[in-house]
C-alpha cells in the first residue's frame, strides 16, 4: 500500500532515530555507577519491546485501507470516551484515576483520547459550509468532553495539550486570526490579572488589533469589556479560594515555593543539566544521575540525564533532530490537500511539539512542571505507541494525497 | 491571508530558538558554576522523623518509652571502595556482603536517603569504630530513637524494620525504606495513631561550608509527633497477675473491667520481652524464642481451646431462654452419667449427682444435666445462641489477628462427616463445651464480664485515649460496640446464682474463691483436649462489690482441673484487687507533659478550618512526594 513516490521516508526516519536515541537514553538513565560496580534495571530492555510492538502499530495503520480506517475514528472515540468515563471508577493510584489495570499492564485512556479528539474535531470543523462561528463552537464542545473527563482524574496537565492542539487546528482550518484571538484573550487577560498595569497594557493592545482586523466597534466594545470584567472579576474568585487551593495554584506557576516538592526537581534537573556544560561528563558518568538526586529520570526528566552525559553539544543535537522533525511534519501538512487532512495532521503535530516543548522547557526551568514526557524518548508504553501512531497517520494521509474525494 | 504552515513555522523556530537560548545560558555561560554546585551538591532533601507516641498505662505510668539508640547509615553515592566497605561491614556489624548489594543496589530506584545499615547499636562499639569512620566517607552514625518494652508481654507487640512487601504495600502512606513500622500487638494496631507524620528539610553540605543560596523562604516542614496511647491496663495489678501465674504452666490471665470492658491485666505464658526485637537477633535467642513451648503466641486472642465446663452457662441460658427448663426444673438423674442412644456418656463425677435443677447443674458443675438438656436443644438454635452470646466469633478487641474460635451447626458436620451424621452425639458433647467447640481466652472473659454487668456485653479494649500531640478519647478513636446478651433479667439472675453457689454454696466447685468485702462469683472447667491427656484447666468469674467490678479468666494449658489449678490463681487476683481497690480505682491526675499538650491543642481546636486547611495542604504535598520522588 506503500506509495513510493509519495511515502515520506524522511519522516519515518526522524521517527525512528529518536526512537533509537530514546533507548539509549533511557539505558543511561537506568545505570548506576555505585564504588565501580555497575547496576542496571531493565527499563531499556522494555523500552526496546515497546518500541517494535509501536513500529508494528505503524505498520498496521499504513495497510490499514483508508475507507475503514476513517469509519472506525468516530466510533473509537465514543468508545474512549466511555473509557473515560470508567476509569473514573477505578481504584486511585497516587491520589488520581488514571489507569486500567489489566494483569500488570497498565491503560491509560487519556493517551489515546489525544489523538482520537485530534481526528473527531478535525473532521466536524472542516465540514463544508460551516461559517467560522460554528467551527468554534463545535471544536470547542467536542473538546470539552474529554477535557473535563480528563480534569476530573484529575489530570491538569495532559489538559493543556487538547487546547494547544484545538487553537492549532483551528488555525489550520483557516479560521480569520482575529477570532482565534478572540478565543484565547479571556485566558490571557485571568493571565493579566496578576497587575493593574499589566491588565491596561494588554487590553490597550487587544483593542488595537482588534482594530486592526477591520471589526465593527460593537464587536471590539463588547470584547474589551468582556476582557477587562474578567480581568477585574479575578482577585474576587481568588480571595474566595481556600489557603491550600491559592498555595497550590502559586506552586504551580513558581515551583521554587515548594522546594521540597515540584521545586527540588526543578532545581536539581538544572543542576544536572547545568554542569554537564559543553561536552557532557561522558556516558553513564552523569554524577547528578548517578547519586540519585533526581527522580524519574528515565521518564519526565530524561532530558537532564541526556544534558548532564552529552552537554550543551547533545542536547543541541537533540534539539536538532526535534527541528527537523517537525520541520518535516508543517512541510508535509503543507502538501496535504483534503482539508480535514490536513487541520488532522496540524493537531497532530501541535500535540507532539506542545508536548516537546514544555518537557524540556520543565527540564531547564523554563515551565511549571506538569508531568509530561518527552515524545519518543521518555519511557513509557503508551505514550510511546499513540506518538508513534499519531505520526503513522500523518503518513498515511501523506501517502494517499491527491486522491481527491 | 497567511498560510497556516507559515504561522507553524514560525512559533516552531520561535520555541526552537527559546529552548537553545535557555540551554546555551544554562550549559555553556552558567555552565561552570552549575559544575561547581554539582560538586558540592548535598543539597538533598532529608527526612526528620516523627517521635513515636509512647505507650502509658491507665495510671500513665509508662509501658513502652522510647530511647535514645545509635544508628549506623550509608550514603551509597560516597561509596568509594566496595569489597573494603562490604568486609568491614562484615567483621563489625555481621552485615553479610549479599545484604549490602541488597541495600545498596536494588534500592537505588526507590531512595536517595541514607540507608539505614544498623541500627541499637551498642554504644562502646560505637566509640570503638568512630575513627574507623575515616576511611568510609559514607558511613555515618546517628543518635536516633529506640523502643524499650518495659515488662515482657504479649500485647504491645513490636515495631521492627519496615520490609520489602510492607513497604510495596506502604510507600504511599509516606514511609522510607528505612522506617519502623508495628509488626504485632499494639504497635500494630495502632501504627496510624502512634505514628505521627515525619518532616522534611533541605539539607545544603557543600565541602567548603559555603551556603549555597538555592532555595529561598521556608525549606522545613515540621515533623509531626505521634500520639500516645493511655491503656486500660493497670501496671500493678498486671505486674502482680504476672507473678500470680504459676511458673512452668503455659496459660493466660485476663483481667477486665465489667462497667468499662477496659482490659485491667493481659497475661499469656510463657511470655517474651518484645525489647528483644530491637537488636539484632542472635541466633540463639531466636531458638528460645521459637521453642516448643511457644512463647511468642499470644494464648489470650491468637489460640482457641475446648471451653469445656466455664461453656455451661451458655448452654443453660439457651435452655431458660427456649424454656425448656426453668429454675426448679429437674431433669434426668445423673448415674454418674447417661445413655444417650446406645452410648454411655459420663459426668466427670463418677458416684453421681442425681437429679439436680440448673443452679445446682451449675454448682456442682454435673455433666449429665447438660447432656439432657441438649437433647432438647436444635442444633441450629444452639449455634447461633453462642453468636450472638459473642463467643465463637471475634470480640473485636483492638489487636490484630484474633482468632475466632468456633461453633459448628449441621451443615458443618454434613460437610465434614458426610450426610447422613449422627448429631445428637456431637450435640452431647458441645453442651458441656467439649467436642468442637473452641473459645478464646478472651472471649470468655467478655462473656462472664457481660453477666456481670446485667447481660450488657461490652467490647474488651486496652485503648483508653491517646494523649501528647492529640487528645482523643476512646470512642473518637474507634466507638466501643455494646451488645445485650439473649438472656432476660430473671433468667440471668438464675444463671448467676448458680454461678454464686459455685463459689459459695456447699459442694460449690470452687468454694475457695472467696474474697472479703466482695461476692464472688464463677464457674471452673476442666476440657478434655487434644493436645495432652491432662484436661486444660479453666476458672471465669468476676466479683460484686455495691457494683460489679472486675472479671478474671485464667486459663492453664494441660495443667488440670480448674477448681484445683485456676480457681487458687483467680482468688489471688480478687484478694490483690480487693485489698488495692482505693488505689486502683482513684483517678489518676494527667501528669504536667500531657496537660499543656492538651492546652495547645484545645487552641488549634478552635481554629478548626485552618487547622483542615493545613491538612489538606500537607496531604498534596505527601502525594506530589509519592509521585515523582520516592523519599
Amino acid at each position: 500500500m506503500i506509495n513510493r513516490k509519495k511515502f515520506d521516508f524522511l519522516l519515518l526516519a526522524l521517527m525512528l532515530l529518536l526512537i533509537i536515541l530514546g533507548c539509549v537514553a533511557i539505558y543511561t538513565a537506568s545505570s548506576t555507577l555505585i564504588g565501580g560496580q555497575m547496576s542496571t534495571q531493565n527499563y531499556w530492555w522494555k523500552q526496546i519491546i515497546f518500541s517494535v510492538l509501536a513500529i508494528a502499530a505503524v505498520v498496521g495503520v499504513l495497510y490499514l485501507p483508508m475507507p475503514v480506517f476513517e469509519l472506525f475514528i468516530l466510533p473509537a472515540f465514543i468508545l474512549n470516551i466511555l473509557a473515560l468515563v470508567a476509569v473514573l471508577f477505578t481504584p486511585a493510584v497516587n491520589g488520581a484515576h488514571r489507569w486500567f489495570n489489566l494483569g500488570g499492564i497498565h491503560l491509560q485512556p487519556s493517551e489515546s483520547a489525544k489523538l482520537l479528539s485530534i481526528l473527531v474535531v478535525a473532521r466536524y470543523i472542516s465540514k463544508e459550509g460551516l461559517n467560522e462561528y460554528k467551527q468554534m463552537f463545535y471544536g470547542f464542545f467536542i473538546m470539552l468532553v474529554p477535557i473535563a473527563l480528563i480534569m476530573m482524574e484529575p489530570d491538569f496537565g495532559s489538559t493543556l495539550l487538547f487546547w494547544a492542539a484545538l487553537i492549532t487546528m483551528l488555525v489550520a482550518a483557516d479560521l480569520p486570526l482575529f477570532l482565534v484571538l478572540l478565543l484565547i484573550s479571556p485566558v490571557i487577560s485571568v493571565v493579566a490579572s496578576v497587575h493593574w498595569l499589566v491588565i491596561l497594557v494588554w487590553n490597550l493592545l487587544l483593542i488595537y488589533l482588534l482594530i486592526r482586523s477591520r471589526l465593527s466597534w460593537v464587536t471590539i466594545t463588547v470584547a474589551s469589556i468582556v476582557n477587562v470584567f474578567i480581568s477585574l472579576i479575578m482577585p474576587v474568585f481568588w480571595v474566595g479560594l481556600k489557603d491550600y487551593q491559592q498555595n497550590r495554584i502559586l506552586t504551580f506557576i513558581d515551583p521554587t515555593r515548594d522546594p521540597l516538592g515540584a521545586g527540588y526537581q526543578i532545581i536539581q534537573a538544572k543542576i544536572a543539566i547545568g554542569s554537564g556544560y559543553l561536552n557532557g561528563k561522558g556516558w553513564l558518568l552523569g554524577t547528578q544521575k548517578n547519586m540519585n538526586f533526581l527522580p524519574e529520570h528515565h521518564t519526565d526528566f530524561i532530558f537532564s540525564v541526556i544534558g548532564e552525559e552529552f552537554g550543551f553539544l547533545g542536547s543541541s543535537l537533540i534539539l536538532l533532530v526535534f527541528a527537523l522533525f517537525f520541520g518535516r511534519l508543517i512541510f508535509g501538512i503543507g502538501q496535504l490537500k483534503v482539508r480535514e487532512r490536513k487541520v488532522a495532521a496540524s493537531g497532530i503535530m501541535a500535540y507532539l511539539m506542545f508536548q516537546s516543548f514544555i518537557n524540556i522547557g520543565m527540564n531547564i526551568g523554563l515551565v511549571p512542571a506538569t508531568g509530561i514526557p518527552l515524545p519518543f524518548i521518555s519511557y513509557g508504553g503508551s505514550n510511546l505507541l499513540i506518538n508513534s501512531v499519531s505520526v503513522a497517520v500523518v503518513l498515511k494521509y501523506l501517502n494517499e494525497r491527491g486522491f481527491m474525494k | 491571508m497567511i498560510k497556516a504552515t507559515r504561522i507553524f513555522s514560525i512559533v516552531a523556530a520561535l520555541l526552537l530558538l527559546l529552548l537553545l537560548g535557555s540551554l546555551f545560558r544554562l550549559q555553556v555561560l552558567r555552565g561552570q558554576h552549575y559544575q561547581r554546585v554539582a560538586q558540592s551538591n548535598f543539597v538533598r532533601i532529608r527526612r526528620i522523623v516523627a517521635t513515636r507516641g509512647e505507650i502509658y498505662d491507665h495510671k500513665y505510668r509508662p509501658i513502652v518509652q522510647n530511647v535514645p539508640s545509635h544508628n549506623l547509615f550509608l550514603i551509597s553515592g560516597k561509596i568509594r571502595n566496595l569489597p573494603a566497605l562490604s568486609n568491614f561491614l562484615q567483621r563489625h556489624f555481621q552485615i553479610s556482603p549479599e545484604e549490602l548489594e541488597e541495600l545498596v543496589m536494588k534500592q537505588r530506584f526507590k531512595t536517595y536517603e541514607e540507608i539505614l545499615l544498623a541500627d541499637n547499636l551498642d554504644y562502646k562499639q560505637v566509640l570503638a569504630l568512630s575513627e574507623y569512620l575515616n576511611y568510609f566517607p559514607e558511613l555515618v552514625f546517628r543518635i536516633g530513637s529506640t523502643r524499650d518494652y518495659l515488662y515482657p508481654n504479649h500485647f504491645t507487640g513490636y515495631v521492627g524494620r519496615i520490609n520489602e512487601s510492607e513497604y510495596e504495600l506502604y510507600k504511599l502512606e509516606d514511609y522510607s525504606i528505612n522506617s519502623y513500622i508495628g509488626k504485632t500487638g499494639l504497635e500494630r494496631y495502632y501504627e496510624v495513631l502512634l505514628r505521627g507524620k515525619d518532616g522534611r528539610e533541605i539539607v545544603q553540605v557543600d565541602a567548603q561550608g559555603r551556603s549555597l543560596e538555592l532555595f529561598k523562604g521556608e525549606s522545613l516542614v515540621k515533623p509531626q509527633n505521634g500520639l500516645s496511647l493511655v491503656l486500660s491496663i493497670d501496671n500493678d495489678l498486671q505486674d502482680f497477675a504476672m507473678r500470680a501465674f504459676p511458673a512452668g504452666i503455659k496459660g493466660a490471665l485476663v483481667v477486665s473491667d465489667v462497667k468499662t470492658g477496659g482490659i485491667l491485666a493481659y497475661v499469656s505464658k510463657p511470655d517474651y520481652d518484645p525489647s528483644l526485637f530491637m537488636q539484632r537477633i542472635s541466633p540463639e535467642i531466636w531458638e528460645s524464642l521459637n521453642a516448643a513451648s511457644k512463647p511468642m503466641l499470644d494464648r489470650v486472642i491468637h489460640a482457641s481451646y475446648p471451653p469445656g465446663s466455664v461453656f455451661k452457662p451458655v448452654t443453660a441460658g439457651l435452655g431458660l431462654e427456649g424454656k425448656q427448663i426453668d429454675r426448679y426444673t429437674l431433669l434426668s438423674s445423673c448415674v454418674g452419667g447417661m445413655k444417650v442412644g446406645n452410648r454411655f456418656f459420663k459426668c466427670w463425677d463418677h458416684s453421681g449427682h442425681g437429679r439436680t435443677s440448673v443452679v445446682d447443674a451449675l454448682k456442682m458443675s454435673c455433666d449429665t444435666f447438660f447432656y439432657d438438656l441438649s437433647l432438647k436443644l436444635g442444633l441450629e438454635n444452639f449455634h447461633n445462641y453462642v453468636l450472638e452470646s459473642q463467643l465463637a466469633s471475634p470480640t473485636g478487641i483492638d489487636l490484630p489477628n484474633e482468632r475466632i474460635g468456633f461453633f459448628p451447626d449441621t451443615a458443618w458436620y454434613r460437610k465434614t462427616f458426610g450426610k447422613n451424621v449422627g448429631i445428637i452425639g456431637h450435640k452431647v458433647n458441645l453442651a458441656i463445651g467439649q467436642g468442637e467447640t473452641l473459645c478464646s481466652p478472651i472471649q470468655m472473659n467478655a462473656y462472664f464480664a457481660a453477666l456481670a454487668n446485667g447481660g450488657l456485653w461490652i467490647q474488651p479494649h486496652l485503648l483508653m485515649q491517646t494523649v501528647g500531640r492529640g487528645k482523643l478519647t476512646r470512642d473518637e478513636v474507634q466507638k466501643v460496640q455494646k451488645k445485650r446478651l439473649p438472656l432476660t433479667d430473671t433468667n440471668l439472675k438464675i444463671i448467676q446464682d448458680g454461678l454464686w453457689a459455685v463459689c459459695n454454696a456447699p459442694g460449690g466447685t470452687a468454694r475457695s474463691v472467696q474474697v472479703p468485702g466482695a461476692t464472688t462469683y464463677g464457674k471452673t472447667g476442666s476440657a478434655e483436649n487434644s493436645m495432652g491427656k491432662t484436661t486444660h484447666a479453666w476458672f471465669c468469674g468476676y466479683i460484686v462489690t455495691q457494683k460489679p467490678e472486675i472479671a478474671v479468666t485464667v486459663f492453664m494449658e494441660n495443667a488440670g482441673g480448674g477448681g484445683a489449678m485456676a480457681a487458687p490463681v483467680a482468688r489471688q487476683i480478687f484478694d490483690y484487687y480487693m485489698g488495692n481497690i482505693e488505689d486502683i480505682r482513684r483517678p489518676a491526675s494527667i501528669p504536667a507533659q500531657f496537660r499543656t499538650a492538651e492546652d495547645d491543642l484545645e487552641g488549634l481546636n478552635g481554629d478548626a478550618e485552618g487547622g483542615d486547611a493545613h491538612d489538606a495542604s500537607d496531604t498534596d504535598t505527601g502525594d506530589r512526594h509519592d509521585q515523582s520522588q520516592e523519599i
